[in-house]
Formats: C-alpha cells, sequence, structure tokens
C-alpha cells in the first residue's frame, strides 16, 4: 500500500498571526514539503493545479521535476491534472517528459476541476465536463499507445499523422487515476479502462464515498480486469496530530475556524465526525485511517491533506516527522494484515513495465 | 413581520421530532413500499413557535389526508420543520453536504409522492431559509410530484407573491404545482371563512391529482450509482475513435 501527502498549493494567511506568505515562499514551502515526504519515507507527493488565486501550482510538471531531481524514491503524481481544460496533447507531452527526468517515478490523477470560470479562461463549455473527460482521455490514452496518432474528435483540432514526444519511459505510459467525487460516469471511465479511481473523501461523508467506490469496483470486475477486489482505489485523508488530542484540537482550531473551503460552517467536532478530518493523536489517526478499509475494502493509496489553510511550513513539516514516523510505519503493518493475497499493490512504472515484457514474451512464444 | 406567533397551546397535535435523524419515520433507508401509503411531505419554513406557517401547513397536510381518505387512498402525512434544520441549511453551504439530520429531511422530501410546500413572505417573496432549504435539494428531487404551494404574511397585499415567486420556482423545479395558491394573512385566522374554501379547494386539486395514480406511489427515480450509464454509451455519443 502507498502512503503519501497532496497539496492544494492555496495561499492562505495564517490565522493566528494574520501574515499571508508570498507566491514565493508558498512555492518554496510546497516544494520542500514534498522534498520532506520522501526524507519521512512517505511513497507519494501529488500536487493540485489551479488557475485561480489563491492557489498557486498552475505548473505541475514543472514543480514535479524540480522534486525529481532531488528525490529518489517519491513517486510524483497530481491531484488533479484537469483533463477538461488542458490539451491532452500537451498532458501526453509533459508526462511523458516527467517520466523520463523521472525514472518512472511518475504517475497521474485527472479530475475535471470545479472552478466554474477556468471552463470559459481555456476556451471550454463547463456544461461539456464529462463529454470533455471522456473524448480528451481517450485521445490522451491512445497517444501513450500509439506511436502514429490520426484523431478525429467533438472538442479538439484533428491530428493527421502525429507523434507524442517523448514516447513514453520504457513504452510504459504512466498509470492513471481518475478522481472524481460525485460523477458516476467517472468511476465508470475508470472501470472501463482498468484504471485507478481516487475519491477524494475528505469533505464528504463516507457513506457517499462508499458507494462511489463500490461502483467503481463493480464496473471494473463487469470490464474483466479482475474481481471487485482487484480494482485500484486512492483515498484522501486529512489529520493535525500532536502527542495528545487535546493540544491537536487547540492549535489546529484556529486553522480549521478560518479555513478556505469549509471555515465558518460547521464545528471542527461536527466536521470530524461526519467526514475524515482527524485531528488528535497519532493514535486517533491511525485507528481513523484503518477505519476506511470496513467501508471500501483493502485498498492501495492513502493521501493526506497536510499544508493548507495557512499552516506554517515549520509546523507542517513537524506534522510530516509525526506522520512518516509514528503513523505510516503503523499503518503499513496493519493494513498489511490479512489482506488477502490476490489484492494488488498499486501499479508502477516497475511493476506495469514488467507487466508490458510479459505480454510481450508470451505474444511472441503464441507467434 | 410578517409571522404571527400564536398563543401557547395553540399549536396543532403533530410535532415536529427533536431529532429527525433518530426518528424511524425519518430514517433515510426505510425501504419505499411501492404498495405503502402514498406519502405527502409538508414543509413549513415559519419561524416562530408556534407560527401561523405551520398552522396553516397542518391544515392543509390534515384537508389533503381527509380527501385522499374519503377516496379510500391510505395516506400518511409527515412534516419537515425548517427552523429545525436551520444550522444544517446554512452548514451544508459552506461544507457543501449535508449533515445526517439534513440528509433525512431532504430524503423524506425527495421520497414524497406530493410536498405542501408553505412559507412566510418576507421582503416580498419566501423567507431565505424556505429558498435555502430547495437550494440543497437534489434539483431532480421534485420532477414531476405533485406540489401544493401555500404562504403566509401580515396583510392580504402580499399573497401575490405565491403567484410571482413560489410558483416559478416550483416550475423551474419541474413540480406539477395545484391551480390554487393558498395564502393566509393575519386578519384570515379570525374570518376563516374565505381561508377554509381556499383550503379546501386547494387540497381537494392536489387530492385529486394524487388519486388520480390509483393510490399507487411512483416509482422511485433510478439511483445513478447504482444504475450508470455504459462507457461505450458514453463513448458512443461522442463517437470517440477507440
Amino acid at each position: 500500500m502507498q502512503f503519501g501527502i497532496f497539496s492544494v498549493g492555496d495561499v492562505t494567511p495564517d490565522p493566528t498571526t494574520g501574515r499571508t506568505p508570498t507566491e514565493a515562499e508558498r512555492i518554496k514551502a510546497i516544494l520542500r514539503i514534498a522534498e520532506k515526504a520522501e526524507e519521512v519515507g512517505l511513497d507519494v507527493f501529488a500536487t493540485g493545479e489551479h488557475h485561480n488565486p489563491p492557489f498557486v501550482p498552475s505548473s505541475p510538471t514543472t514543480m514535479l521535476g524540480w522534486v525529481a531531481a532531488r528525490t529518489e524514491n517519491l513517486i510524483l503524481s497530481t491531484a488533479t491534472t484537469l483533463i477538461t481544460t488542458n490539451d491532452p496533447v500537451k498532458i501526453a507531452e509533459d508526462f511523458a517528459m516527467l517520466q523520463h527526468v523521472a525514472d518512472g517515478r511518475v504517475d497521474l490523477m485527472l479530475g475535471r476541476g470545479n472552478t466554474g470560470p477556468v471552463y470559459p479562461w481555456f476556451g471550454k463549455d463547463i456544461r461539456e465536463g464529462i463529454p470533455l473527460a471522456i473524448e480528451n482521455y481517450a485521445l490522451l490514452h491512445k497517444l501513450w499507445r500509439e506511436d502514429v496518432v490520426d484523431w478525429e474528435g467533438k472538442f479538439r483540432t484533428p491530428l493527421q499523422s502525429f507523434t507524442a514526444t517523448p514516447r513514453p519511459l520504457d513504452g510504459v505510459p504512466p498509470f492513471v487515476w481518475h478522481g472524481s467525487i460525485r460523477s458516476p460516469e467517472i468511476a465508470e471511465q475508470a472501470a472501463y479502462y482498468g484504471d485507478g479511481f481516487f475519491h477524494n473523501n475528505i469533505f464528504w461523508p463516507m457513506e457517499h464515498t462508499k458507494r462511489m467506490v463500490r461502483l467503481y469496483r463493480n464496473r471494473y470486475a463487469h470490464y474483466g480486469h479482475g474481481t471487485p477486489e482487484q480494482a485500484i482505489v486512492g483515498l484522501g485523508g486529512q489529520v493535525f496530530m500532536r502527542k495528545n488530542s487535546q493540544e491537536a484540537v487547540r492549535e489546529f482550531r484556529p486553522y480549521f475556524d478560518n479555513a478556505p473551503v469549509y471555515g465558518h460552517g460547521p464545528s471542527l467536532e461536527e466536521f470530524t465526525s461526519q467526514t475524515p478530518l482527524t485531528v488528535g493523536s497519532p493514535q486517533q489517526v491511525i485507528e481513523r485511517t484503518l477505519s476506511f478499509r470496513k467501508d471500501v475494502g483493502d485498498y492501495q493509496r492513502q493521501l493526506f491533506l497536510m499544508d493548507h489553510a495557512g499552516l506554517p511550513l515549520k509546523t507542517v513539516l513537524e506534522q510530516l516527522d509525526i506522520l512518516g514516523e509514528e503513523v505510516v510505519p503503523v499503518l503499513r503493518e496493519e493494513f498489511a494484515k490479512d489482506r488477502p493475497a490476490g489484492v494488488p499493490d498499486a501499479p508502477t512504472h516497475a511493476s506495469l513495465r514488467a507487466r508490458a515484457r510479459e505480454s510481450a514474451d508470451s505474444e511472441a512464444v503464441t507467434k | 413581520m410578517t409571522e404571527f406567533p400564536l398563543q401557547s397551546g395553540e399549536r396543532p397535535a403533530a410535532e415536529a421530532p427533536d431529532d429527525l435523524a433518530d426518528d424511524p419515520r425519518f430514517s433515510a433507508d426505510e425501504p419505499v413500499s411501492p404498495s405503502g401509503p402514498l406519502r405527502v411531505v409538508v414543509v413549513s419554513a415559519g419561524l416562530s413557535v408556534p407560527s401561523s406557517t405551520r398552522l396553516l401547513a397542518d391544515r392543509l397536510g390534515e384537508a389533503v389526508a381527509r380527501d385522499l381518505g374519503a377516496a379510500e387512498v391510505p395516506v400518511r402525512v409527515d412534516t419537515v420543520e425548517l427552523r429545525d434544520l436551520a444550522n444544517d441549511i446554512a452548514q451544508n453551504f459552506t461544507a457543501g453536504f449535508p449533515g445526517p439530520k439534513l440528509t433525512a429531511a431532504l430524503d423524506q422530501v425527495t421520497g414524497a409522492d406530493a410536498v405542501i410546500a408553505v412559507t412566510p413572505i418576507f421582503t416580498a417573496s419566501y423567507s431565505g431559509l424556505f429558498k435555502s432549504f430547495f437550494d440543497v435539494l437534489d434539483q431532480e428531487a421534485l420532477t414531476g410530484k405533485p406540489v401544493l404551494i401555500a404562504a403566509t404574511g401580515g396583510t392580504a397585499r402580499h399573497s401575490l407573491a405565491l403567484e410571482h415567486a413560489l410558483r416559478p420556482l416550483f416550475a423551474y423545479l419541474r413540480a406539477v404545482v395545484v391551480p390554487t395558491a393558498v395564502y393566509a394573512a393575519s386578519e384570515d385566522w379570525g374570518n376563516t371563512d374565505g381561508l377554509n374554501r381556499r383550503i379546501d379547494r386547494a387540497a381537494a386539486e392536489l387530492a385529486a391529482l394524487l388519486a388520480g395514480t390509483g393510490g399507487r406511489r411512483a416509482a422511485p427515480a433510478a439511483d445513478p450509482l447504482e444504475e450508470v450509464v455504459p462507457f461505450a454509451e458514453q463513448l458512443a455519443a461522442l463517437r470517440v475513435q477507440e
């Protein structure tokens, strides 16, 4: 099982000091946090993609390229890459390039984006969100698998004799996760291709997450990729930890109360009972995270949101220390217990390359 | 303001439950039986306790139950008090999802065979709380559903707010709104002849719509998480090359 963090990349005033970091400070902080993820033994760092303030990460592969050079084991990913408003040709090229730069330590999570004006800013129509996600991914999928592509679709200029460059590293496209909170069409899309499905449940009651994941698992089996239990599932999580839970609650409350997205709404207590947010001791975070398995079955990737709402870099780095030292080792051990033999790990470049070679070999034998 | 508090003890019988989520009638998991009694859900946005809005809501619910009873159509009338959900509704806006108590109420309205929607008139329109509830309700929840609209106010001068504000709201939600909308001004509570006639007429219209179904409950809308559009169809709609 993979553990990691995902960053939204918001530039938010620290409510306890009123100070807002500059864009430069925040960008450097995100990069430091990514580096730290590897130092504390996490598996994945994923960045969001946004095209409106107060968010800074508009150019994920630029950031991830820097992180690639500074790390050795960390998988670089996104949460999410906008499959609706980006040109799938550019996604194909950017992430194939990143694969080469990072020696294959790359996957990506596709999402539609929920900021209305981004669609018209990029010349798209939000009412076409699902069709854009479907058509653009169909093209992206093809560009990574066929050297020369002829293409005609509804949304993009046709392509004749086009080759996306560079070709994916070792001829193996990056693994793709499809992220969606509410749309069954996207769970269906992930299932159809045998790709991963990530439910970013951090602002949602588990009951809903459970139903979306169940749909994806059943459809994954329907399309013949394996049993429902073998489908590739990822979940979000959001935690703040101190040695004892009172201390954690006291320190995190001002950040919670003023957070973009959920601040000034439900109380911290209501929100923690209705969503996966856990504010407390490392042990509480361990117990809560382990409980996700009861709801969605054995899964492959757990990403935590750690750096947002104006939390200072120093605090985030402390949180990552606790996560890496006290929480993730226990989670690895506990999740491994009673995990059925048939449940796969999340695909990596190495496992996908091995699989590709196997099938090439068996084709060669049958020929 | 237009809210007209009643004297204590005057509150009509049906009590709003303290905790909707704990009340078995409000359980989201309760199976919808196609052969069970028709379900009429009254949504009341009165703010005082007790309120004239709730009084009107109860009168309408009772009248509809009486008419369906006379037609031997089994019916159950439940009431959702929006006052009890005011915080949950506001938090749905900021958090993006409904808490358990609000979920139960939304499910109840979604699963109803007919809705009676009653609001005080504030500033020439429905109250903000009333609108907020229908803002967080799924846009398809009222499609094709018979709805009776009613309102209360301090004077009869605001009565056309029903036609200019409530009726378009429910038309937008594709509800089937009965022709008679019922308005109760403060003065109507001392001179109930006209009000009674309007209640009876509106209730008869709603009951006729419901009785027209032969007392059979409408099939619940397909759950998109249970019946997904197969991917091949999604692709075919775009004629995307594989």
